[in-house]
């Protein structure tokens, strides 16, 4: 992969909460229309990262670049108006306000009409349920409902790229396959998508290539199918087993 | 009985205005987690700025009522963008400086009347304009005032809950009451979100002072009393809650004027305290309480 097809770049991005740091220098690269997971065991600094990259802090040093912007230290929403996009955990919906509100809270950054009714129909063509629900409030749904609201959130506001943060966080398999299914649906339609996940097969399974963040550094990263079949990156940092890759025809 | 009536027509009435004052206070405290202490001034500054375009530009009332908002909200703007927020900033942002916002807003409240009192000295003036004739609804005849007022407030109630549940921005001041930092995930512009909340709230602030003008006096000090009388109104409803701060700003009103009308009117400022302690003994969240915590 070269500079020049990748859409998002950061270059020893360090940072953290206050005094304390957390991200000790991290390099990534995603390409345009790929799929790359972000793995790394429990408070290692995925989320943080993830933050970093969509505003929420700002790098004490390096640089992010998305789509040719340098991207680090600008507002979030500045950074949402770029195309780039953090799906919050099904959590953070907004609970007294109904499922159809939340997903037009995503259109914020559109202000046509017509945009943001297209916006509502895409995201009930991936999550038909939401349609159904679109009265109701968010507060009423269900964990996997919650988690689809969000995705269906961060699609509203048309974005080239999406962050997301543990999709699978707490949910049962079988809604884990629909969620996992649905992404891989959005991605052949042409997103790109930087994933952090705990469930490791899943996540390398879907994507292209991975990233081991240990230490507030990338630690290790390589293409997915090299990294599912290398016994000393499971052994070491990813932790359980690795299914066949038959699974991936389930997608 | 139609003393009754009348008292609490007049206790509705008044009841609107310390729901709009309490509106604001409540708007704010949901949006920025701070209670604002300078609203009363606010309510002042709006009375003021009223008779200052009735008096120079001779516009009907309606439209003195809307330009005093327009102003105020854009002077509430500006306070906030000005002083507010940098001296938050270096205090981690409004939800951590909540003392400092607290001292910050009396400080507020003090400068706002001393420069209320260089523009306008410290006579009480009055506010020439007249609602009218009598209003005759089924077979009691009303003060027009009151009918007004509360059309009024009613109409801006209406607006406001059109505003924020249906409208682009409306929906994103409810997000930033809700979660600032999921907010900005959005898209949504959090600082400039702030101000608007501000300004509506200072609108609506002014609002009510535009409204008792002609009823009152207009004078320097009027916003004491009137943030008290909100402040209890929003503490009843359940602070933070909007349907609260406008059943609470009522239930002020009305027990005001009936204590008032009953037992004695000397006694008028008490009344809504002790309701206030009542309802904290029975309730101590307010009686909307509950929906306050789940906000946005
Ligand atoms: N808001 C915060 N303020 C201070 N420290 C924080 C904050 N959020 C996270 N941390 C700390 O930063 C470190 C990295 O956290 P982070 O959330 O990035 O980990 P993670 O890799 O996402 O882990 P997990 O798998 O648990 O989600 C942890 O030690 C955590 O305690
Ligand atoms: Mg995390």
């Amino acid at each position: 992969m070269t500079t020049a097809d990748a859409i998002l770049t950061s270059a020893d991005v360090v940072g953290g909460y206050g005094t304390v740091q957390i991200l000790n220098g991290v390099t990534l690269k995603v390409a345009r229309g790929q799929i790359v997971a972000l793995l790394g065991g429990n408070g290692t600094g995925k989320s943080t990262m993830l933050k970093a990259l969509s505003g929420l802090i700002k790098p004490w040093s390096g640089s992010i670049v998305f789509d040719g912007e340098r991207i680090d230290g600008m507002r979030p929403d500045r950074i949402v108006r770029l195309g780039l996009v953090q799906v919050t955990q099904g959590k953070e919906a907004y609970p007294a306000m109904t499922v159809e509100e939340n997903l037009l809270l995503g259109a914020h950054v559109i202000t046509g009409r017509a945009a943001r009714a297209r916006g509502l129909e895409r995201a009930y063509t991936y999550f038909p349920i939401l349609k159904e629900r679109r009265r109701q409030l968010s507060g009423t749904l269900s964990g996997g409902q919650l988690q689809m609201l969000c995705i269906g959130r961060g699609l509203m506001s048309e974005p080239k790229m999406m962050l997301l943060d543990e999709p699978s966080a707490a949910l049962a398999p079988q809604v884990v396959l629909d969620i996992f299914r649905t992404i891989f649906r959005i991605c052949r339609d042409g997103m790109t998508l930087l994933m952090v996940e705990q469930n490791v097969r899943m996540a390398l399974l879907l994507a292209e290539y991975g990233y081991v963040i240990k230490d507030g550094v990338i630690h290790l990263e390589g293409p997915a199918e090299k990294m599912i079949s290398d016994d000393a990156v499971r052994l070491s940092y990813l932790g359980g087993t690795v299914a066949d890759r038959d699974a991936k025809m389930a997608l | 009985m139609s003393y009754f009536i009348d008292l609490v027509i007049v206790g509705l009435s008044i009841g609107m205005v310390y729901a709009l004052v309490a509106l604001g206070i409540s708007l704010i405290y949901s949006g920025l987690d701070v209670v604002h202490f300078a609203h009363g001034e606010i309510y002042m500054l709006g009375a003021f700025i009223g008779l200052w375009i009735f008096k120079t530009f001779h516009l009907p009332f309606p439209l003195v009522l809307l330009g005093s908002m327009i102003l105020t909200g854009l002077v509430g703007m500006f306070i906030e963008r000005v002083f507010y927020r940098r001296i938050l900033r270096g205090g981690g942002g409004y939800t951590v400086g909540g003392m400092a916002m607290v001292i910050c807003g009396f400080g507020m409240s003090i400068v706002l009347q001393n420069v209320a009192f260089l523009i306008w000295g410290p006579r009480a003036v009055p506010f020439p304009v007249s609602y009218g004739m009598p209003v005759e609804l089924g077979n009691i005849t009303l003060p027009a005032a009151y009918v007004w007022i509360v059309a009024a407030a009613l109409l801006l109630m209406a607006a406001l809950h059109l505003f924020l549940k249906h409208t682009r921005l409306g929906l994103a001041v409810r997000a930033v009451a809700g979660n600032k930092e999921i907010a900005y995930l959005m898209g949504i512009n959090v600082p400039m979100t702030i101000s608007v909340i501000f300004g509506v709230a200072c609108a609506l602030g002014a609002a009510a002072g535009v409204l008792v003008g002609p009823i009152n006096y207009v004078y320097v000090l009027m916003g004491l009393g009137i943030l008290i009388k909100a402040f209890a109104a929003a503490v009843i409803g359940g602070f933070g809650s909007l349907p609260g701060a406008v059943l609470g700003g009522l239930l002020v009103g009305v027990i005001e004027s009936l204590g008032a009308g009953y037992l004695s009117g000397s006694y008028k400022d008490i009344y809504a305290f002790i309701l206030l302690i009542f309802v904290l003994m029975v309730r101590p969240a307010g009686l909307f309480g509950v929906l306050a915590k789940v906000k946005a």
